[in-house]
């Protein structure tokens, strides 16, 4: 009886002295996490102050950040952009360092493969981030482009334009980030080669009539436009 | 070369692939020298860039029989000189070696004439040195008869808003053929500017704007007739746009001390005998300038929104909502986009090359509605319609100077 007893409370005290020996450590990772969410607070806001005393914004307003921040489709200032990216980057960083005060095996190895793998998501992110930059302004480029040419589907012309490059940085970003690096590859390159393929097909095929009257239409209308109209 | 050292007279052509009106360019200046400056020691420099087509050869060879027109010759004829520039292909680079030529060569008084005209006669360098040389001036923008669909970007933007910032009416600021004194050509080569969109288009607004805004005497000069041989089909409008407008801004940048202090417009003196002249019809697209400006109205929506506000999109939208027939861009809208176009420049809201762009549409629309306004009207009735925008211009000014910080 006293056996069966044993067999019972057994686990139940392996329980207790686990969570006894996990509490403390779990009471750290949360003091470790809370510490670094307000150290990242408070550097941020150390930060922000430095750089408006630093007239940070009005710099970067005449070195062109802000217009290539625009250039993105965001509209923050560039301050406040620095301060967000400075915060979210120290609270990771506390979270990894909390969660590897739990020192549980598996999330150790997580923990230190993480601090491994920093590198490759510093330029992924670098990637990703002027990838986006460069997107957003060879689309607008296209958008703008298009209108003056007198073409009525600019907008989805520039959006799939957009989309296509999105596209790509991803595929470059998991290239980088080693995400299954052969299967995104070879993904990106039946899709890519598929669209290509499908335009030519289309153009070939489909538009040889269309694009004819297009090019003449577009010669003789340039031909009078520009031998007529002096805009200067 | 040793008497060439120094000069009094220097007249500049920039040139590329013309070599289907310089021979007629280099004779009138020839002979415009010989009849009016027969005295006076001058060059003619030819600013090339590069030209295929023979330009350069038919510069040095272009020949004008001075005894079968002239009872006496001149003492001394004008010396050639054809020379490619180096720096951004473009009529800004061509100029800035007539500048430096100017002023190596000390010369006292300079003109530039382009290379394309037609219509150039011999007097049109006694219109254009004169004022400088007689008249004590140190900058003659040229005054010419042009077809009232001609100069749109001139009569639309660059005319009301130089005149409305700097209270001086020069007619044609980017007219292309300029007198100045050597101490204005002076000027001109020390400023930094040679990277810029000066180097091309912008280069005509730039020398009248610099002229003004620093205190340099300015005048007209009534030249006749504007004939040239059409446009390179290559130069794209809004290229053109792009260059002459961001040049146009960042003056306004520039200036913003001298200009937010002027109120009203004088007119500035003027020479030469004032006649109106037949001109060359012009045929215009009004249908295609309409459906490129409602194409903009549908695709740039949330663009046009963040530079001219929600209020200003609505009257554009609305206005686009017409039939051919009724469209009109009234003036006073015009005004406000320009100067909100103008603030979004300021304010660096996004790359000054698609700032601009994105101006084509609504310029297109602009223009088309004034073409439509015109098209029954005399010559003096257009420039009454001009005028109007050159006032809504000056009226709306305060909105500029409220908004610029």
């Amino acid at each position: 009886m006293e056996n069966f007893i044993n067999v019972l409370l057994d686990p139940l005290k392996d329980f207790w002295t686990g969570f006894i020996v996990f509490v403390p450590k779990f009471i750290a990772m949360v003091i470790i996490f809370a510490g670094g969410v307000v150290i990242a607070w408070g550097l941020k806001l150390l930060l922000l102050r430095t750089l408006l005393a630093a007239n940070f914004d009005t710099w970067a307003d005449k070195a062109g950040l802000t217009a290539i921040i625009r250039k993105g489709d965001i509209w923050g200032k560039p301050s406040d952009l620095s301060g967000k990216i400075l915060y979210w980057f120290i609270v990771i960083i506390f979270l990894m360092i909390g969660l590897n005060a739990l020192q549980i095996q598996t999330i150790d190895k997580v923990v230190s493969q993480f601090f491994l793998y920093l590198p490759r998501i510093f330029s992924a992110l670098l990637i990703f981030v002027i990838g986006y930059v460069i997107a957003g302004f060879i689309s607008r480029a296209v958008l703008i482009a298009a209108v003056n040419s007198g073409y009525h589907y600019a907008k989805i012309l520039a959006e799939a334009v957009r989309l296509m490059l999105i596209v790509f940085i991803l595929a470059m970003v998991l290239e980088q980030l080693s995400v299954a690096p052969s299967i995104v590859v070879a993904a990106f390159s039946i899709m890519f080669g598929g669209v290509v393929i499908a335009l030519a097909i289309a153009f070939g095929v489909g538009g040889i009539d269309a694009a004819r009257r297009i090019i003449e239409k577009g010669s003789e209308e340039k031909q009078e436009a520009e031998k007529d109209v002096e805009h200067l | 070369m040793a008497d060439l050292d120094k000069t009094d007279i220097l007249i500049g052509i920039a040139s590329y692939n013309n070599a289907k009106t310089i021979d007629h360019v280099v004779r009138a200046v020839d002979a415009g020298l010989a009849k009016y400056f027969s005295d006076k020691k001058a060059v003619i420099i030819n600013s090339d860039g590069s030209s295929k087509d023979g330009t350069q050869d038919i510069v040095k060879t272009a020949a004008l029989d001075h005894a079968a027109m002239f009872l006496t010759y001149p003492v001394y004829p004008a010396h050639r000189i054809s020379m490619p520039y180096n720096g951004i292909p473009g009529k800004g680079s061509a100029f800035k070696l007539i500048f430096q030529k100017a002023v190596e060569m000390q010369a006292d008084a300079c003109c530039v004439i382009d290379a394309d005209l037609r219509s150039i006669t011999p007097e049109w360098i006694e219109l254009l040195l004169s004022p400088i040389i007689k008249g004590g001036f140190d900058f003659a923008a040229p005054l010419y008869s042009r077809h009232k669909y001609d100069g749109t970007i001139t009569n639309s933007i660059v005319y009301p808003m130089t005149r409305a910032l700097y209270g001086q009416r020069v007619r044609q600021p980017i007219g292309g053929d300029f007198g100045f004194s050597g101490r204005l050509a002076e000027f001109y080569l020390k400023q930094d500017v040679w990277e810029t969109h000066v180097a091309r288009f912008g280069i005509d607004i730039w020398m009248t704007t610099e002229a003004i805004a620093n205190g340099f005497k300015v005048c007209q000069t009534f030249l006749g007739a504007k004939i040239h041989d059409p446009k390179d089909p290559g130069s794209d409008l809004s290229d053109m746009l792009v260059q002459v407008v961001v040049t146009l801004f960042n003056l306004t940048e520039r200036h913003y001390q001298k200009w937010k202090e002027i109120k009203d417009s004088k007119e500035v003196p003027t020479c030469g005998f004032r006649y109106h002249v037949g001109l060359e019809p012009v045929k215009v697209n009004i249908g295609k300038m309409l459906d490129i400006f409602r194409t903009g109205i549908s695709n740039l929506k949330p663009l046009w929104t963040e530079i001219m506000g929600q209020g200003d999109f609505g009257e554009i939208e609305k206005i686009g909502g017409l039939s051919d027939r009724e469209f009109r861009f009234p003036a006073g809208l015009w005004t406000g986009v320009v100067y909100d176009y103008a603030i979004a420049y300021h304010k660096k809201m996004m790359s000054s090359e698609h700032l601009i762009k994105s101006l084509t549409p609504l310029y297109l629309g602009r223009a088309a509605s004034f073409m439509m306004e015109v098209e029954e009207m005399e010559h003096h009735k257009v420039e009454e319609e001009i005028e109007k925008v050159c006032l809504e211009f000056e009226n709306q000014k305060d909105y500029l100077i409220n908004n610029w910080r």
